[in-house]
Order: C-alpha cells, then sequence, then structure tokens
C-alpha cells in the first residue's frame, strides 16, 4: 500500500464505520488564485471532495456598458500568468 | 525550527550563493548598473550598491496576493537580463509567497505565522491586489480568514510595506465600477502605516520594484516618494515628456487609423487614445520584457496605468483624452 500522509482512521470494536474525517487544505499554493479544497475521507479513502476558488473581483460586472473595444484590456486581467 | 536573529551578510557567502545559481560576477555588477540607472545614480555608486549588497542583512519578505491576477508576480518572477529573480531571490528571504512556496495549507500559513511573530519590525511585506471590504470582507479568504484581516496584521508589523500594482495601491480593476467588492488598496484597507511605498503599473515593473528594495539595503532608507507615496525616481517623469515620439506631437504629426501611414512612420498615438500627457512612469527608458520593449515602441498608446482610476478615468481606451 503507498504511503499517505493522511491518517488511517482504524475501525472501532464495534466494527461499524468510524465517522469521516475532514482534509482541510487552504491555501493551495503553486497555482496563480485562490484555491481551497476540502476531502472526506474514510479509512483512509477518499470519499467525497469539494474545491472553492476564494476570490472573486466580478470582471463580469465591470464591464458591463463599457466600450467593446475595451474588453481584451480588462479580460487579460483575469490571470496574469 | 525558526531563528529570529537576522544574520549579517558576508561577500563570500553571497558569492557562493550566486554561483549555486549560476549568476557570474559579471552578470551581478550589470544588475547593480541597471538599479543604479533606474534609481539615476551616477556610475559611481555601481561599487556601492554591490557592496551593499553582497553585506546587507537579508530582509525577510512576506508577499501578499489577494484579489490579483498574480501579473506582479510574473514580472518578478520572469525577469531574465541579468537574472532579477535569482539576484533577488539571494538578496531577499521570501518566507511567504503562495505562488512559489513548497508548503500548502497549514503548513504554508505556519510560515506566515511565524514569520511575522519572529520578525516583526524587520519583515517587508509585499502586497499584491486589491483588499475587498464589502460584505465583511468575504470576497477574498486565505486560510479561512479575510485579504482585509491578514492585511491589517501582516502590515501593520512589517518594516514597510511595498504595495506593488496599481490594485494593491488604489483598488485597480476590481475597483473600477462598480465596484462590485468594495476593493480598496492597502493604504484605505490598513490606513496609517509609517512606511507605505506604493509601486503602480499594470503590472508593477521589476526594475522599480528591485531597485526600491536596493535603494533601502543601500542607504538604508526608502526612496523619496510623491504625495501619493510613489518614489520618484520611478514615477517622477511625464511620459509623454519622454516619449521618442513627442517631436511629432509637437508638429501635429498624428496616427489616425491603425496601420495608416503616420503608423507605420511611428507618429503621435494621441489621436488614438494614448495617456502619455496624463502619465507618470518611467517605462521610455526602463522598459518591460528585460528592457526590450515598451507599449508606445511597439506601435500602442499608453493606458496610463500607473494612474489614479486609470480603469474609469481613461476608458474608453481609444478615445483621445483631455490635451
Amino acid at each position: 500500500m503507498p504511503k499517505t500522509f493522511l491518517p488511517i482512521v482504524e475501525k472501532n470494536s464495534s466494527g461499524a464505520a468510524p465517522p469521516p474525517q475532514k482534509v482541510v487544505i487552504d491555501p493551495i499554493t503553486r497555482i496563480e488564485g485562490h484555491l481551497r479544497v476540502e476531502v472526506e475521507v474514510q479509512n483512509g479513502r477518499v470519499t467525497d471532495a469539494w474545491s472553492a476558488g476564494t476570490m472573486f473581483r466580478g470582471i463580469e460586472l465591470v464591464m458591463q456598458g463599457r466600450d467593446p473595444r475595451d474588453a481584451w484590456i480588462f479580460t487579460q486581467r483575469i490571470c496574469g500568468v | 525550527m525558526t531563528n529570529s536573529r537576522l544574520v549579517e551578510g558576508s561577500a563570500p557567502a553571497f558569492e557562493g550563493r550566486l554561483d549555486q545559481r549560476g549568476v557570474s560576477r559579471r552578470e551581478f555588477l550589470k544588475f547593480c548598473g541597471l538599479m543604479a540607472g533606474t534609481l539615476a545614480l551616477p556610475a559611481r555608486y555601481i561599487g556601492r550598491i554591490a557592496y551593499a549588497l553582497e553585506t546587507a542583512v537579508r530582509p525577510p519578505v512576506i508577499w501578499l496576493n489577494f484579489q490579483d491576477c498574480t501579473a506582479d508576480t510574473e514580472s518578478f518572477l520572469r525577469a531574465s537580463q541579468p537574472d532579477v529573480d535569482d539576484l533577488l531571490l539571494d538578496i531577499l528571504s521570501l518566507n511567504y509567497h503562495e505562488t512559489i512556496m513548497v508548503p500548502s495549507g497549514r503548513m504554508a500559513i505556519k510560515s506566515l505565522d511565524d514569520t511575522v511573530r519572529d520578525y516583526a519590525g524587520q519583515y517587508i511585506c509585499v502586497v499584491e491586489g486589491s483588499i475587498p471590504t464589502l460584505d465583511g470582507g468575504v470576497y477574498c479568504g486565505i486560510g479561512g480568514r479575510t485579504a482585509l484581516s491578514i492585511a491589517q496584521q501582516v502590515c501593520s508589523q512589517a518594516l514597510a510595506t511595498l504595495a506593488v500594482g496599481t490594485c494593491a495601491w488604489e483598488g485597480g480593476l476590481a475597483a473600477a465600477v462598480p465596484n462590485p467588492t468594495g476593493a480598496v488598496g492597502v493604504r484605505d484597507a490598513v490606513p496609517g502605516l509609517a512606511t507605505l511605498i506604493n509601486l503602480p503599473g499594470c503590472p508593477v515593473n521589476v526594475a522599480n520594484l528591485s531597485a526600491t528594495i536596493v535603494h533601502y539595503l543601500t542607504f538604508q532608507q526608502w526612496p523619496e516618494t510623491d504625495g501619493a507615496g510613489r518614489p520618484l525616481f520611478a514615477y517622477g517623469e511625464e511620459i509623454h515628456e519622454e516619449c521618442p515620439r513627442h517631436d511629432h506631437y509637437e508638429h501635429d504629426e498624428f496616427v489616425q487609423e491603425w496601420g495608416d501611414l503616420a503608423h507605420r512612420q511611428g507618429w503621435c498615438l494621441f489621436q488614438m487614445g494614448c495617456r502619455g500627457p496624463d502619465t507618470k512612469h518611467n517605462c521610455p527608458s526602463v522598459k518591460w520584457n528585460d528592457g526590450t520593449e515598451w507599449p508606445i515602441g511597439a506601435g500602442h498608446g499608453c493606458l496610463g496605468c500607473s494612474e489614479r482610476r486609470f480603469w474609469d478615468r481613461h476608458s474608453p481606451f481609444y478615445v483621445p483624452g483631455d490635451d
């Protein structure tokens, strides 16, 4: 079995599945932007996961009503990488 | 385990670090020359700058990304001639920068907290991107905290805060009408900072960011600034006055249409919406892309990106501004 940084949750004595654990990684680094990932783990396996961008500027709203020739200048700044 | 004592630098140790990164002595001195030139210092200062960089205490740096596009980071990391980013990474101790740091999640936040705690009053805080204030600041969160709360904590304990890019200065793109998230710059999010240097531009020019830090390491003081906190060496001259097309302006020789004869002959771009007359920035001399070109040189007007509220005041960008 490959090594994992996630804790292995052992079964309790009754044999019933233990409650899932939640692992939250925020911020995710070495990317452009702001990302948060939540992972649900049961018995050392990922059972569910959620990701969220945690930054909003509203560039769509800023662009409304502007000269269409300017659109590239605004949208270029969505990501500078 | 962190050591809260800043270590005095030494020339042999510095040269060793440069060697490791493959930066030659010649490239290092070229960098010092570029810095002297950017700061408008005479060539005799090159030796003094070199000595200061070799022996300086490496200041810890916390680089915070908020409502940004990471273009200022790109500007910082993509410079290559001489290897400005390599040199800066030797001169500085970049303790926290989400885009390039190894730790993630809680371990990343630990790097931030450790640096703030161990080097309070000694670290440089670089801020990229604006800070949203509406609805309790929910529009930008890192590690479960709002950008506003992080900025207030980290900037207020810094030796100095450098707001890089126009967004970090006064809100920039996110703050353009109708400013959906209540975005502001550092000066409004954390008012009353003892030392706040604003380095606007979309993005910041790495030569100006480097020169600001080099100025501090060489003279133990931050460069002189204008009323908006922008260093005069970079934001003291109007682009229009320094523009190589300025003579055409004086002679009423204007580009009227993209690709017309005047455009092909490099005439003035004022009628095409150039904002050079309303913009102070050292682009004509420092240029971009390792000093090779700049917008007006490439045949497009200046957007005036280092000026106050340029997204609203200077748009529509292709309509001539006030003379």
